[in-house]
C-alpha cells in the first residue's frame, strides 16, 4: 500500500531557462520529506512534476519502482494539498471531500460514509453542508487535507500548505498534518520555504538551491553538520572564517586566518583538514575581554539585551558579526574584545571560503 | 513544459480566422480593379478609394457623423463625470437603484429608443434633425461615460482628495488638481469607447436622419443596398484604419488590458 | 457632510435620461394602449396576424440559434485565450475586440462579399466544378444567422475570458489530481464556475441579435423579415405609428424580461459569489 518514490536524473526547463538540473531524490515508503529552499529554487517545480502537471525534459519519476513519467496527472493517484487550498467554490464541504471518491466510482452510500468519517477526523463534521466561502483559513486547509486523504492516495504532496495561515494556527496544523500522515502511513512530499516548519515535520529534508539538491539529510544532521557553505548559511551559521592549520601539538591544532587564531582540540572538533572554513552561529561566538592568546579580535558596537544573555554587534577582520556575551559581565559599546568559539554552535566546512 | 490540447488550439485558430477573415476579404476586395465586388481581387487599383472621396454623400455624412460623435461624447462626459464621481464618492448617500437607472440606455433596444425619439421629440416638438440625432447619441453613450469613468474612480483613494482639502485647497480645485489627473486614463477610455460607439451607430440614427442630413453608417447602408461596386469596401478599409489608430492610442496610453474590463 | 452636493452632481444625468429616454418611451407605450377599439386592441391586432407571429418566432429563433453558436465557438476560444501566455493573451484579446470596434455595416457587408451570387464561396465551388449554378445563400435566414454569429461572438468571448481567467488554476489541478479526467474537470468544475460569464455573454448576444437591424436588412433581404425590420417598415413605409409602437413595446418588454430573468438565474447559479 505505502509506496516509495524515486526521482532520477530529472531536468526541467521553462522555455530556455533550466529550472531543475539532473536532480535525484529517493523517498522511502512512509517517509515525510520536505523540499526546502527560497523561491525560485525549483522546489515547487519538482512537486508539480511529481503530480504530473509539468513534464521533465529528462529523467524519470518512479512510484515503487514503476515509471510514472508518462502517466496522465488524473491517473497518478496522488493527493495534492495546495497553498491556496484550491477548494471547489461551487461545492459544499462534503462534495469537495467526496469529489475524488466520485471519480473513482465509489457508490454514493460508501462515499457518504467515508466522507463523514474523514470530516470527523478533521473536526469539520458540522460544516459538511457549508460552502468553502463560509469557512476560515484553517478550516479550509483541513477540508483540503481531508479531500486529499480520503482517496487514500499512494503519495501525498503538500505545496506550502500553511503559508496563508497565522503563526499559531501554523504550528497546530503542522502537528495535525504529521499525525494524519503517520496514521494513514502515506509517503509524503512537503514543499516549504520555512526552515522551522520543514525541520519540525520531516523525517528528512532536501535543501534546494538553483535547481539542485544541496544536501539531503535528517533535520538533526542538517542543523549540526551542513555539507557546504550554502546549507550552513541556510541553517544559521552566519559568520564564516577561512582558516589554515599552522601547527599541531598534543591533539590540538592551531588554526589561523583572516586575523583570527584558534586552538582547536581535535577530540572535540574531530579531525581537521589543513584548510577549511569555520561557520559560527551568533551563539557560537562568545565575547571575552581583549588580550587573550587566541580568538577573533573585535570592537563592540551595538549591545542588545536578550534576557538570558547579551547580543553584541562586533566589528572584526571578517566583517560585522553578531556574538553572544554573558549576562554577569556586560561590556560597553566601543570596548575592544576577543571572540572565542563555542564548539556546539560551530561547524567545519572542508572547503575554503 | 506544460502540454495543452491541440484540439483547443485548432478550434481557437479556426474561430480567429472566422472573426478576422471577412475583414481581410473586404480589404482585399477594395483594391480590385473591377466594377463589381471580387475576391480574390482582379487587377489592382486605388480608384475605389478615390471614389470614396468623390461621392459627396460620403464626405458630407462623415462630417456629420464626426460632429455628432464628438459633440455627443463631450456632452455625455460633461454630465457623466459628475454622476460617476458622486456615485463612487457619495454612493452610500444615494439610492442603490441609481446605478441601475444609469444603464437604462443600454438596456432599452436602441432601435426602440430611436423610434421613440422620432415619434416623441422630432414629430411632437418638431425638432430639427441635427439636435435630435445629437440627443439620441448623447443618451446612448452616457452609460459608457458613467461606467468607464466610474471604474477608474473605484480604484482612486479619495483620502488623497481629503488630504488636499486639509492642506488648504478649495474642494473644486482639489477635484481638478488631485482627482482629475488620476482618472485621466478612464476619461480617455470612456471618450474613445463612446466616440466609436456613436460613430458606428445605426439603429438610433436610422429613424432620425432626414432630408439632407444623414450619418455615415446610414449612408453606407443605403449605398450597399443599391450598388455593388467596391466603394464601400474601400470605405470600410478607411474606417478600419481609423479603428486601428484608435486602438493604438489606447495601447500607448492605457495598455491593452483596458479592453478586457 | 453636505447632503445636497451628491444629488446636485447626479441630477443632470438623471434629468437627461428621464426627459430624453424615459418620457419618449412612455409616450410610445401610451400610444399602444390608447386605441379606439380598446386598450389591448393594438396587441390583439398584432398577434392576430399570422405574418406577425411568424416574424416574432423567426426573430426569437434566430436569436436563440445565434446564442447557441456564440457559446459553442466562444467558449473554447475564450478558454484558449485565458490559458495562453501573457504576451499572446493581449494580442488575442485585441483580435477579439477589433471586430467589435468596426462598424456593423462593414461587418455585415463582408458577408455579402462571401455569400453573394458572385461571392467567394460560389466562385470557389464553381471553379472546382462542384456546382454548376451559384447557390443562393445570401438573403436567407441562414445568412442572417451567420452574420449575427459573426457580429456577436466577440462579445461572448470577452465575457468569458474574464471569468475563465479568474478561475483559480489550482482548482482545476485539484480536480485532476483527485482523478477527474480533463473532460470531467471541464463539466464538473470549469463550466459551473464559468456559468455567470456564459449567462452575461448569452444575454448580450441574445438581446443584440433579437433587436438587430443592419444584419437582417443586408443579409436577409425582403422575405426574411424580423421584428426590427418590421418596426422600420411599419413606421417609415406604412406610416402606421400605432402598429410600429406596438412592435417597439413588444421588443422592449421581451428584451428587458430576458435581462432581468437571466440576471436572477445567474445570481442563483453562483452561490460562491456571495
Amino acid at each position: 500500500m505505502t509506496k516509495s518514490l524515486n526521482l532520477t536524473g530529472i531536468s526541467a526547463h521553462y522555455g530556455r531557462t533550466q529550472v531543475l538540473k539532473d536532480l535525484d531524490l529517493d523517498v522511502k515508503a512512509g517517509e515525510l520529506v520536505s523540499l526546502l529552499g527560497a523561491s525560485g529554487c525549483g522546489k515547487t517545480t519538482t512537486l508539480r512534476l511529481i503530480a504530473g502537471f509539468l513534464h521533465a525534459t529528462a529523467g524519470k519519476v518512479a512510484l515503487d519502482g514503476r515509471d510514472i513519467s508518462s502517466v496522465a496527472a488524473h491517473r497518478r493517484d496522488i493527493g495534492l494539498v495546495f497553498q491556496n487550498y484550491a477548494l471547489f467554490p461551487h461545492m459544499s464541504v462534503a462534495d469537495n471531500v467526496g469529489f475524488g471518491l466520485k471519480q473513482r466510482g465509489i457508490a454514493p452510500q460508501e462515499r457518504r460514509a467515508r466522507v463523514g468519517e474523514m470530516l470527523d477526523k478533521v473536526d469539520l463534521a458540522e460544516f459538511a453542508d457549508r460552502l468553502p466561502a463560509a469557512l476560515s483559513g484553517g478550516q479550509k486547509q483541513r477540508v483540503a487535507l481531508a479531500r486529499a486523504l480520503v482517496i487514500k492516495p499512494s503519495l501525498l504532496l503538500f505545496d506550502e500548505p500553511l503559508s496563508n495561515l497565522d503563526a499559531k494556527l501554523r504550528v497546530d496544523m503542522r502537528v495535525e498534518i504529521r499525525e494524519l500522515q503517520r496514521a494513514h502511513n502515506i509517503t509524503a512530499i512537503y514543499v516549504t520555504h520555512d526552515q522551522e516548519e520543514a525541520f519540525s515535520i520531516s523525517d528528512r529534508v532536501a535543501i534546494m538551491d538553483a535547481g539542485q539538491i544541496s544536501q539531503y539529510d535528517t533535520p538533526e544532521m542538517l542543523y549540526r553538520k551542513p555539507a557546504n557553505a550554502f546549507v550552513a548559511n541556510f541553517v544559521g551559521f552566519e559568520t564564516m572564517i577561512g582558516l589554515r592549520v599552522t601547527g599541531r601539538s598534543g591533539g590540538v591544532a592551531m588554526a589561523e586566518g583572516q586575523g583570527a587564531r584558534f586552538a582547536l582540540d581535535e577530540a572535540t572538533w574531530g579531525p581537521l583538514p589543513d584548510a577549511f572554513t569555520l561557520g559560527a552561529r551568533a551563539d557560537g561566538l562568545r565575547v571575552m575581554a581583549a588580550g587573550g592568546d587566541d580568538g577573533l579580535p573585535a570592537t563592540l558596537s551595538v549591545r542588545t539585551y536578550l534576557g538570558r544573555s547579551y547580543h553584541y554587534r562586533a566589528e572584526t577582520p571578517v566583517g560585522s558579526v553578531v556574538a553572544n556575551g554573558s549576562i554577569d559581565r556586560p561590556f560597553n559599546e566601543g570596548d575592544r574584545a576577543n571572540l572565542v568559539l563555542v564548539p556546539e554552535q560551530c561547524c567545519i566546512l572542508p572547503e575554503t571560503a | 513544459m506544460q502540454r495543452s490540447s491541440p484540439i483547443l488550439a485548432i478550434t481557437a485558430i479556426a474561430v480567429f480566422i472566422f472573426l478576422l477573415g471577412p475583414l481581410v476579404i473586404v480589404a482585399a476586395a477594395s483594391i480590385s480593379n473591377t466594377e463589381f465586388l471580387a475576391f480574390p481581387p482582379q487587377g489592382f487599383s486605388f480608384r475605389w478609394f478615390v471614389n470614396v472621396f468623390e461621392v459627396s454623400a460620403f464626405r458630407d455624412t462623415f462630417l456629420i457623423s464626426l460632429q455628432i460623435a464628438l459633440l455627443g461624447t463631450f456632452l455625455s462626459l460633461l454630465i457623466g463625470i459628475p454622476a460617476a464621481y458622486a456615485l463612487s464618492r457619495f454612493g452610500f448617500t444615494l439610492p442603490k437603484v441609481l446605478s441601475n437607472f444609469f444603464v437604462l440606455p443600454i438596456l432599452v433596444p436602441q432601435i426602440v429608443f430611436g423610434f421613440s425619439l422620432l415619434s416623441a421629440i422630432s414629430v411632437d416638438f418638431d425638432l430639427p434633425v441635427f439636435p435630435t440625432l445629437l440627443i439620441g447619441h448623447t443618451i446612448i453613450v452616457l452609460p459608457y461615460s458613467i461606467r468607464v469613468v466610474g471604474a477608474s474612480l473605484a480604484t482612486f483613494d479619495f483620502s488623497a482628495e481629503e488630504a488636499a482639502i486639509s492642506l488648504g485647497c478649495p474642494p473644486i480645485k482639489a477635484f481638478y488638481t488631485v482627482v482629475l489627473p488620476n482618472i485621466r486614463g478612464g476619461i480617455l477610455a470612456a471618450f474613445i469607447l463612446a466616440f466609436i460607439t456613436s460613430l458606428n451607430n445605426v439603429p438610433v440614427s436610422l429613424f432620425l436622419t432626414g432630408p439632407g442630413i444623414s450619418t455615415l453608417p446610414i449612408q453606407m447602408l443605403t449605398y450597399v443596398e443599391n450598388f455593388f461596386d467596391p466603394t464601400v469596401a474601400a470605405l470600410s478599409v478607411l474606417l478600419m484604419a481609423l479603428t486601428v489608430l484608435v486602438m493604438a492610442v489606447v495601447e500607448k496610453t492605457l495598455g491593452l488590458g483596458y479592453f478586457v474590463r | 457632510m453636505n447632503r445636497v452636493l451628491p444629488w446636485l452632481l447626479v441630477t443632470p444625468a438623471i434629468l437627461a435620461i428621464l426627459v430624453l429616454l424615459v418620457l419618449p418611451l412612455l409616450d410610445t407605450i401610451s400610444v399602444t394602449f390608447i386605441q379606439e377599439e380598446g386598450v389591448f386592441a393594438g396587441y390583439q391586432d398584432f398577434f392576430d396576424r399570422r405574418f406577425n407571429r411568424g416574424v416574432l418566432w423567426r426573430t426569437v429563433r434566430i436569436a436563440l440559434i445565434v446564442t447557441v453558436i456564440a457559446i459553442a465557438i466562444g467558449f473554447p476560444t475564450a478558454y484558449f485565450i485565458a490559458r495562453a501566455p501573457r504576451s499572446w493573451r493581449s494580442i488575442l484579446i485585441v483580435a477579439s475586440v477589433f471586430p467589435l470596434l468596426t462598424s456593423t455595416v462593414v461587418r455585415s457587408f463582408a458577408w455579402i462579399v462571401i455569400l453573394g451570387r458572385n461571392g467567394i464561396i460560389n466562385e470557389t465551388l464553381m471553379g472546382l466544378g462542384l456546382i454548376g449554378e451559384p447557390l443562393s445563400m445570401l438573403y436567407t435566414e441562414g445568412a442572417i444567422i451567420v452574420g449575427l454569429a459573426y457580429l456577436f461572438s466577440p462579445l461572448m468571448i470577452l465575457s468569458l475570458v474574464g471569468v475563465l481567467e479568474n478561475i483559480d488554476k489550482s482548482v482545476v489541478e485539484a480536480s485532476i489530481s483527485l482523478g477527474a479526467s480533463p473532460a470531467k474537470t471541464f463539466w464538473r468544475v470549469i463550466l459551473p464556475l464559468a456559468m455567470p460569464g456564459v449567462i452575461v455573454g448569452a444575454v448580450l448576444v441574445f438581446t443584440g441579435s433579437f433587436t438587430s437591424y443592419t444584419t437582417p436588412v443586408l443579409l436577409g433581404g425582403q422575405r426574411n423579415t424580423v421584428l426590427a425590420t418590421l418596426l422600420f417598415r411599419e413606421a417609415m413605409t406604412e406610416f402606421d405609428w400605432a402598429s410600429a409602437s406596438t412592435i417597439a413595446v413588444i421588443m422592449m418588454v421581451l428584451t428587458i424580461s430576458v435581462v432581468l430573468i437571466m440576471s436572477r438565474v445567474a445570481r442563483r447559479l453562483n452561490p460562491a459569489a456571495a
